[in-house]
């Protein structure tokens, strides 16, 4: 032990602090762990969730999380143990380094953690102190929501792009703003 | 609690499997499946079992989120065929909510997806879960549940724009704000009054105006009429001389208007400027007075020139729109029986003209605005964008990356051109258009007046002059009645949240008739004491301390445990939801704000230096220090060295205009600040978290010093910080989990203990190195 290191009062047992295990704790932590078909296997479980099997490691159910759920959604996947203090089990960098099924049901999941509706039509906007009303059909059916005027509620993820979260924050998108009709587009205008 | 309401169809269905709907303990709509399809569906609570109820997707069916969705959506009867699971308590070990980005997943034993849900039931289905919980683990609630509030205005079923603020915009009453705005007009009764006369007297004179310079110089003075000069008191055929006389008279009333106009203007700035400062003043007031929590849940800077702009534009519309609509209703009304009076024919096709530029007006102006909102919001993204690059300048040097951010601002920068030319556009097209309509008008007006006068039917062209004249000054006032209204509505929301603040009650008051207590021995005890910022997470929990006179308590845990939250009850920057806090035995809730004030005094992980001096800032909290006393507190702080190595020594101004100070040495500051307070209770919160190590030990070394005779509570990550701490509490997600001496926590090895370890090792490997 180094002369250096201070001695805490309460009279510290370096022996029994195990500094070997501390560092590959650590190294541990900071290996990203790519997974694909070859070394997972992806499973369905009852409660409608997944499970995943690495070698010896088991999981009997993990949260699946986008890293980038605007920019590049269909890769790196990470897969996640799904408690409070989440950790990361592994990698997938690409939907396609898995099998078809379990893209499929990896997907399926993403879909609920991500749920978005998307707009497909505007029928009408109103705003009214503080606040702006919308009617609107989504790919899930028509829809009528409030945000707020004064926050963050529109964001632009890119210059076409909208992403509207309503008062609850419930989401909601519009990939293309161009592919509005005109008079949608005036409709929506206070919030280009 | 409340009787549980649901559809009948639903209801009907569990009567048919023996759940009567007296049972029901708390039911919850859920509108989604796991298929993310919007469907209906329940969650249903009874003592024993747990419901799942839920329908095909509708696609037929609208969503309502908030805001439209009035209360009673439990009540709606689709009449779908319900599919259900009925699951018995006793199997279910737990029932949590996973919160997904935008919805909700209720789940059963850590892996069974019970239903989805929108952020719309989020709240209804966390009072579920709440219950849940109740029934496998019987025990009082301690925290309140929480009321259901009314978010819509009960009259209009409009939103409140604010729950906090159950204010309906529009109900609110007008006229009531607008009289308690006028209160503070009151002082300045008589400029305003005079103000009033200048204006009536403006009016008046632009009334006189078109008769001198059509009818009198005209008919009277170009037509040579004999019996106006009789009238003046001029011999027959002078008339230059008459000439003269009125164009002096027009010279003169031209001269007064002009005068009456600066007179109007010295005063209106006189009124204004006051007016708007003794707004400021008690909006300042107001805000000084307000708890700690208002400003966390506001961004402070926003609100400030927010409410200071609200004055501002209340005011400007109490002097520039308020008294116009007097004038202005004077000036039409007159204006009018003058038209109709000299022709009423004219005065008919005049009328109806008129309001046509006003509609083209009032039909074009909006888009204008939407324009400058637009232009607005381009350059605030500019300025936003420029913000960040200075304040990163040095990143953006250190990777080289000046080019990119030129191009980034040259998008936001085109961005903020588009804007601008698109008003530009605009308001040259409503220009012409509102100018065509206007020229139109008085064209026809014209014509026909002519045409009068042509037809020679007693019409003189003078009599013509004067009443175009007349038409001419009839649109200025129409319009500002087109847009009056909404300044109104305007300028009354602005008063209105100047009043919020104005009205606003702290939510930690001083008691009637409080405890003093000049000099207290400095115990403190925490009786079961549970806060939360927000009701349902409760951030300390049932906590239970008593700290002795005299003591040095040390407080350890992660980030986030509730170290800071505990200390910020003790200074009573917000009271506890349960339980009391006592010094030396009184209840801090009854003790006088002066006494408990001086008496405690924080060193927190935010410093914070006021504009001034060094020596300022360092008798922040007790002005009448003496020089030596100043220098003294600055020794102890370790900050005298540093302060004397500045030119300007102990007058260096610093702040946010002066030098700038470093991390540690801003810290050093305020513990001499805290030191020359001499509170008897004193609190550190992560006080030397931002020194060198050299540094705390300096400070340590007046620390110790600076404890002796004090009650003190000090957080520390570093743990070496609590060296001489008398005692040590571990806290951890809101409890009390360990306690004791240095030497005790080290034996529970506990958290502490590992706390402890994992520092002397990461010191060691830094030796190693």
């Amino acid at each position: 032990m180094p002369p250096f290191g201070k001695t805490p009062p309460g009279g510290g047992d370096h022996e029994e602090f195990n500094l070997e295990q501390m560092e590959k704790e650590t190294e541990e932590m900071l290996k990203l762990r790519y997974i694909n078909k070859d070394n997972a296997e992806f499973k369905r479980t009852d409660g409608g969730f997944v499970s995943v099997r690495i070698g010896e490691e088991f999981h009997p159910r993990v949260q699946v999380v986008r890293m980038f759920p605007f920019s590049d959604p269909e890769k790196y996947i990470s897969i996640r143990t799904p408690d409070e203090h989440s950790k990361e089990i592994g990698i997938i960098e690409d939907m396609k380094d898995v099998t078809k099924e379990t893209a499929q049901m990896l997907t399926e999941q993403l879909n609920l953690r991500y749920f978005t509706p998307i707009i497909t039509k505007i029928v009408n906007i109103k705003e009214e102190y503080g606040y702006a009303y919308f009617e609107v059909v989504t790919d899930r059916g028509a829809c009528r929501f409030t945000i707020n005027m004064g926050g963050h509620a529109v964001v632009h993820l890119s210059e076409t792009r909208i992403l509207i979260s309503d008062i609850d924050e419930n989401r909601f998108e519009i990939p293309d703003i161009m592919k509005l009709s005109a008079k949608e587009l005036k409709k929506l205008d206070l919030f280009l | 609690m409340e009787k549980v309401k649901l559809p009948k169809s639903v209801l009907e269905l569990l009567s048919r499997h023996g759940i009567s709907s007296d049972s029901l303990l708390c039911a919850c709509a859920t509108d989604m499946n796991t298929n993310c399809e919007y469907a209906d569906g329940y969650v249903i609570l009874t003592a024993d079992k747990l419901c799942l109820l839920t329908s095909p997707p509708d696609p037929s069916r609208v969503r309502s989120f908030k805001g439209y969705s009035k209360k009673g959506d439990l009540e709606t009867d689709y009449g779908q065929n319900w599919a259900f699971r009925f699951l018995a308590i006793t199997e279910l070990e737990s029932v949590k909510i996973e919160r997904q980005v935008a919805c909700g997943l209720l789940i059963a034993n850590d892996g069974d997806a019970l239903a989805a849900f929108s952020n719309l039931h989020m709240k209804n289905m966390h009072q579920l879960v709440r219950s849940f919980d109740r029934i496998k683990n019987p025990q009082p609630d301690f925290m309140q549940e929480e009321e259901e509030e009314d978010e819509y205005c009960p009259k209009c079923g409009t939103m409140y724009p604010n729950r906090n603020r159950k204010i309906c915009p529009k109900c609110m009453e007008r006229g009531t704000i607008f009289m308690r705005v006028l209160r503070y007009f009151k002082p300045y009764r008589a400029k305003l009054a005079i103000m009033l006369v200048c204006f009536l007297g403006i009016a008046a004179l632009n009334l006189v105006w078109p008769y001198l310079n059509g009818t009198v110089l005209y008919d009277h003075i170009l037509e040579k009429d004999s019996a106006f000069l009789a009238k003046l008191g001029i011999k027959d055929g002078r008339f230059v001389t008459a000439l003269l006389l009125i164009v002096l008279t027009m010279f003169f009333v031209k001269l007064s208007l002009q005068l009456l106009l600066v007179l109007q203007g010295v005063f209106t700035a006189q009124i204004v400027t006051s007016v708007v400062r003794d707004l400021k003043k008690d909006i300042f007031g107001a805000m000084g007075k307000l708890s700690i929590s208002f400003y966390k849940s506001r961004q402070t800077g926003s609100l400030m020139t927010r409410v200071l702009r609200d004055a501002e534009r209340v005011t400007s519309f109490f002097i520039d729109g308020a008294p116009y609509i007097l004038i202005h209703s004077f000036t039409i009304i007159s204006t009018l029986i003058v038209m109709f009076s000299i022709r009423w024919e004219l005065a008919i096709v005049a009328c109806i003209l008129l309001p046509i530029s006003v509609v083209v007006g009032m039909k074009l102006r909006p888009h204008l605005w939407s324009l400058f909102g637009r232009r607005h919001r381009a350059e605030r993204s500019l300025n936003s964008q420029v913000n960040d690059n200075l304040t990163g300048a040095r990143v953006v040097k250190a990777f080289g990356q000046e080019q990119r951010e030129l191009t980034r601002f040259s998008t936001n920068n085109s961005r903020m051109k588009d804007a601008e030319l698109a008003i530009v556009r605009f308001d040259n097209k409503f220009t012409f258009l509102y100018s065509t309509t206007q020229e139109l008008t008085s064209m026809i007006v014209w014509f026909i007046g002519v045409a009068l006068v042509l037809s020679g039917t007693n019409f003189d062209l003078g009599v013509l002059i004067t009443f175009v004249g007349y038409v001419g000054q009839l649109s200025g006032p129409m319009n500002f009645f087109s847009h009056i209204f909404h300044w109104w509505s305007d300028s009354i929301n602005s008063a209105q949240r100047m009043f919020e603040i104005l009205d606003a009650i702290p939510e930690v008051q001083e008691k009637e008739n409080p405890v003093a207590m000049p000099s207290p021995k400095g115990e403190i005890v925490l009786d079961h004491v549970t806060f939360g910022y927000e009701i349902n997470k409760p951030v300390l929990k049932n906590i239970n301390l008593h700290i002795k006179e005299g003591e040095m308590l040390g407080i350890v845990g992660r980030s986030g445990a509730g170290k800071t939250t505990l200390v910020n009850l003790i200074s009573r920057m917000y009271d506890p939801q349960e339980g009391a806090i006592y010094f030396d035995g009184v209840n801090v809730r009854d003790l006088a704000f002066h006494d408990l004030r001086r008496n405690v005094a924080m060193v927190s992980q935010e410093t914070y230096i006021f504009m001034g001096t060094v020596e300022q800032n360092i008798a922040y909290a007790n002005p009448n220090a003496t020089k030596a006393e100043i220098i003294r507190a600055a020794v102890l702080a370790s900050a005298h060295d540093f302060i004397l190595r500045m030119p300007d020594g102990y007058d260096t101004i610093i702040g946010s205009a002066g030098r700038e100070l470093s991390g540690g040495e801003r810290q050093r500051i305020s513990i001499a600040r805290a030191i020359l307070a001499n509170p008897k209770i004193l609190i550190l919160d992560e006080a030397t978290a931002s020194v060198d190590t050299e540094t705390e030990k300096a400070i340590q070394e007046s620390i110790n010093y600076l404890i002796k005779g004090r009650t003190t509570i000090s957080i520390a990550h570093r743990l070496s910080t609590l060296r001489d701490a008398d005692r040590l509490v571990v806290i951890d997600n809101g409890e009390i989990t360990e306690e004791g001496t240095q030497p005790e926590l080290t034996e529970l090895r506990g958290t502490y203990y590992k706390l402890m370890e994992l520092q002397t090792k990461a010191l060691a490997l830094k030796g190693i190195e």
